[in-house]
């Protein structure tokens, strides 16, 4: 299998070579050479194949517990349950450089059998992922070869899985996090594909918009489960804790998240071109940085793979891309000029362009803490490491103005907004949401206290304006479909957000942004109590009681185990049972801890077995009392609904609900819409009700 | 075994990628005039968008006009644009 997979990866390599060089030769061409376009994208179709057919040798050899691989032999071992084997392929160096270069290969591959929506645009596109192919495979031929023998004899088993990643959620959270990452790659391409052959129109942006919707969310998705992770495994009672890795994780996200919210400028307006394009070049180039994070080990991380030689061919590769971009913007820079100007800082346009640069604002304070340690060695040969504080006192307030941003783009007109508009559309959501300030004082928050309470108050308080304005948007729009149709409220808001799924499913994810934010203001309130726990001894953390029934010991083929049986209590009434443990893995030598959690939606009753006292062997239990935590899983799920729906085609105009019929007037054939819901003739007094 | 594999999986994919193609998709180039009837279908969407919210009741009626007025002046100036390119081709032809 070895030899299988090592040819497949050369012959990868080779045909990704062809089908950036054949590729950027026909476009250099024209169309004298069609044929050669042709072979160049085929050959892209048959990297994918090439790339298939390594990663499927290494899960096969993976799964036979083949130790002669040297890589299999340091990431798994023969008592791995099949799912972590499975993921042994991402989980160490070489093996994860693979499944990076086989999703790039799959995005590629669909990029390249789509050809025929705009034929010459995609050869551009393939032509530059192509290139990326290359480097990656690269990569795995040469520096960090999967396929590479074990040294010496071939030893009865392997080291292992890194306990730390044996956990479910670590089967699916590195390949959502690749699927952002790699997915990125596509709308780079197209961007800079349309800006080298100076594509005249934003055709590229229709092109591209699925893609990053689907690369955000595969994203979104990668760094909450990462985050739900933490908070299940490391057992330290949190889910983010500013680690570089994470960090580097988030860059490309926030970056992303600003171009997918200023490319609607270009679209609407033909504004923002120069920005857009270099949004989503930095977007890429901060994915490609994150890779280079992890696996350099210029910073330390619980995540970061060991140091390596691998480092300086990312730093190439991202000053060769960086270059590219640059020329190539230089170069046709001309092409990109607006076609509107901003006319009023009261405007839709003005509060992207603040969410824009609040976004970039964010990512440059996160980059800069996470590269502070190697710049403040490099500056003052000493490594000087910036802690949460530091992330938390400049994100917490840019958050909490970006939420503000949230709730009042919506509600204003594009190009320029009166102060009679604003009075009208703000004055509910207002009132509401200073309503919510009152209660919460009244209800015992004293935000003057303590800057954790002030920034809760304002983040519950905001994330109330940003539900009303939301709603508000919701139901001013039913209810003109409702006037216009005659249908229900359900079925009006249901056909609304049909009928522009882009524009309310954008709210609904808005939805989940305010139900996660409301889940982080929960921080502020947390509570922890840490005790030795003999036998019906019992610990108090607020409304539970914890008492100790049984601490017992255990033992399977992969870990041996300590685990404490505690009943909760709640006013005198026991709830349930809970199992804290903690894992002694074999093969690595490793501990790991497996915590209990008893989630509701006021709050999460966290658990860790944090060890025993070596006197007299009883557990020593860390209980953790988190409100609000699973708001935050709420939310995630809520966007990714909303990312749902966004994806979904709008309803054509054809399938609407009729028209309600005028009093004495018999239903007609018509949906409703008037002949102007054609996009082909001017919509003079109609309306094309939800778009 | 692993050689005949590794034989049939080159073999495969040469042919796959050099065979001759019956029917080539040709690129087109994008002409100025497609990209204006792409940008007055992006103005009457705005439209569209601009007579709805209204309709929910989101502008006053003088802001309406306003924004109206605007975007009518933006689709007249590309339709002015589309006729004489029309006008030209045609002509050429």
């Amino acid at each position: 299998m070895a030899l299988f997979g090592s040819f497949a990866l050369i012959l990868a390599l080779v045909l990704s070579f062809y089908s950036m060089a054949a590729g950027a030769f026909a476009l250099y061409m024209g169309p004298r050479a069609d044929r050669l376009a042709e072979t160049a994208r085929r050959a892209g179709i048959a990297t994918f194949i090439a790339v298939v057919a390594a990663a499927v040798a290494l899960v096969v050899s993976v799964l036979n517990n083949d130790f002669s691989l040297e890589y299999i032999r340091e990431h798994s071992n023969i008592a791995l349950p099949t799912a972590y084997k499975f993921a042994a392929l991402w989980s160490g160096q070489e093996g994860s450089l693979l499944f990076w270069a086989l999703l790039l290969s799959a995005y590629a591959f669909v990029v390249r059998v789509k050809y025929r929506v705009d034929v010459k645009l995609t050869a551009y596109a393939s032509v530059i992922l192509a290139a990326v192919q290359f480097f990656f495979l690269l990569l795995v031929n040469f520096p960090a070869p999967p396929f590479a023998l074990a040294k010496g004899t071939i030893p009865a088993d392997g080291n292992g899985l890194n306990p730390l990643l044996q956990y479910p959620e670590m089967v699916i959270h590195p390949p959502m996090l690749y699927l952002g990452y790699v997915g990125m790659a596509v709308p780079f391409a197209f961007a800079l594909g349309a800006l080298i052959m100076r594509y005249p129109g934003e055709k590229w942006i229709h092109i591209t918009r699925r893609w990053t919707m689907v690369a955000w969310l595969f994203l979104t998705c990668g760094i909450f489960l990462g985050a739900h992770w933490a908070y299940s495994v490391l057992g330290w009672g949190g889910y983010w804790g500013w680690d570089p890795v994470e960090n580097a994780s988030v860059l490309p996200w926030l970056t992303g998240t600003a171009f997918l919210h200023s490319v609607m400028m270009q679209e609407k307006r033909g504004m923002m071109k120069v920005w857009n394009v270099w949004l989503i070049f930095i977007t890429f180039l901060l994915s490609i940085f994150g890779t280079f994070l992890t696996r350099s080990g210029v910073v330390s991380s619980v995540h970061a793979f060991a140091n390596s030689p691998i480092g300086s061919w990312f730093l190439t590769f991202l000053a060769i891309i960086f270059a590219f971009c640059l020329f190539s913007y230089i170069k046709n820079r001309a092409h990109l000029k607006s076609e509107n100007k901003l006319e009023s800082l009261v405007s839709r346009e003005s509060s992207f362009l603040f969410n824009n640069l609040v976004l970039l604002a964010s990512c440059f304070a996160i980059l800069w803490g996470t590269l502070f340690p190697v710049l403040s060695e490099f500056v003052q040969g000493k490594k000087v490491t910036v802690g949460p504080p530091f992330f938390n006192n400049v994100n917490i307030p840019i958050g909490l103005f970006l939420l503000f941003l949230t709730a009042v783009g919506p509600l204003l007109a594009w190009r320029s907004t009166s102060f009679d508009s604003v009075k009208r559309n703000f004055a509910i959501p207002a009132a509401l949401a200073l309503l919510t300030a009152i209660a919460l004082i009244a209800g015992g928050m004293r935000p003057w206290e303590e800057a954790a309470n002030f920034y809760a108050l304002m983040a519950i308080t905001l994330s109330v304006l940003v539900f009303a304005s939301i709603s508000s948007e919701f139901i001013r729009g039913a209810r003109v479909i409702r006037g216009h149709t005659g249908i229900g409220w359900a079925a009006s808001l249901v056909q609304l957000t049909r009928r522009n799924t882009r524009r309310y499913g954008g709210y609904i994810v808005h939805y989940g942004v305010l139900v996660i934010c409301i889940g982080f203001a929960g921080a502020a309130f947390n509570q922890t109590n840490e005790q030795e726990l003999g036998l019906n001894d019992s610990m108090a953390i607020g409304k539970y009681t914890l008492v100790c029934r049984k601490y017992t010991q255990d033992d399977t083929p992969n870990y041996g185990t300590e685990l404490a049986i505690l009943d909760v209590y709640e006013n005198g009434k026991k709830l349930e049972t809970m199992y804290p443990e903690r894992r002694f893995y074999k093969s690595s030598q490793q501990p790991s801890s497996m915590v209990a959690i008893r989630s509701t939606i006021q709050e999460d009753l966290y658990l860790v077995y944090a060890g025993k006292n070596p006197d007299n062997d009883k557990p020593i239990i860390k209980a953790h009392l988190n409100p609000l935590v699973s708001w935050i899983w709420t939310g995630v799920w809520i966007i990714v609904i909303g990312t749902f729906v966004c994806l979904a085609p709008n309803l054509p105009a054809a399938l609407a609900a009729p028209r309600k019929p005028a009093a004495g007037q018999a239903p007609s054939a018509s949906n409703g819409n008037g002949s102007a819901s054609s996009s082909s003739s001017p919509p003079r007094d109609t309306v094309e009700v939800g778009k | 075994m692993i050689i005949a594999a590794c034989a049939l999986l080159f073999a495969s994919l040469f042919v796959y990628v050099f065979a001759p193609v019956a029917n080539l998709a040709h690129g087109e180039q994008k002409s100025r005039l497609t990209y204006l009837r792409e940008r007055k279908d992006v103005i009457y969407e705005n439209l569209r968008d601009l007579n709805f919210e209204f309709k929910a009741g989101k502008f006053p009626e003088p802001d309406y006009i306003a924004m109206r007025a605007g975007l009518e002046d933006e689709a007249a100036q590309v339709l002015a644009e589309i006729d004489s390119l029309e006008r030209a081709s045609a002509q050429i032809r």
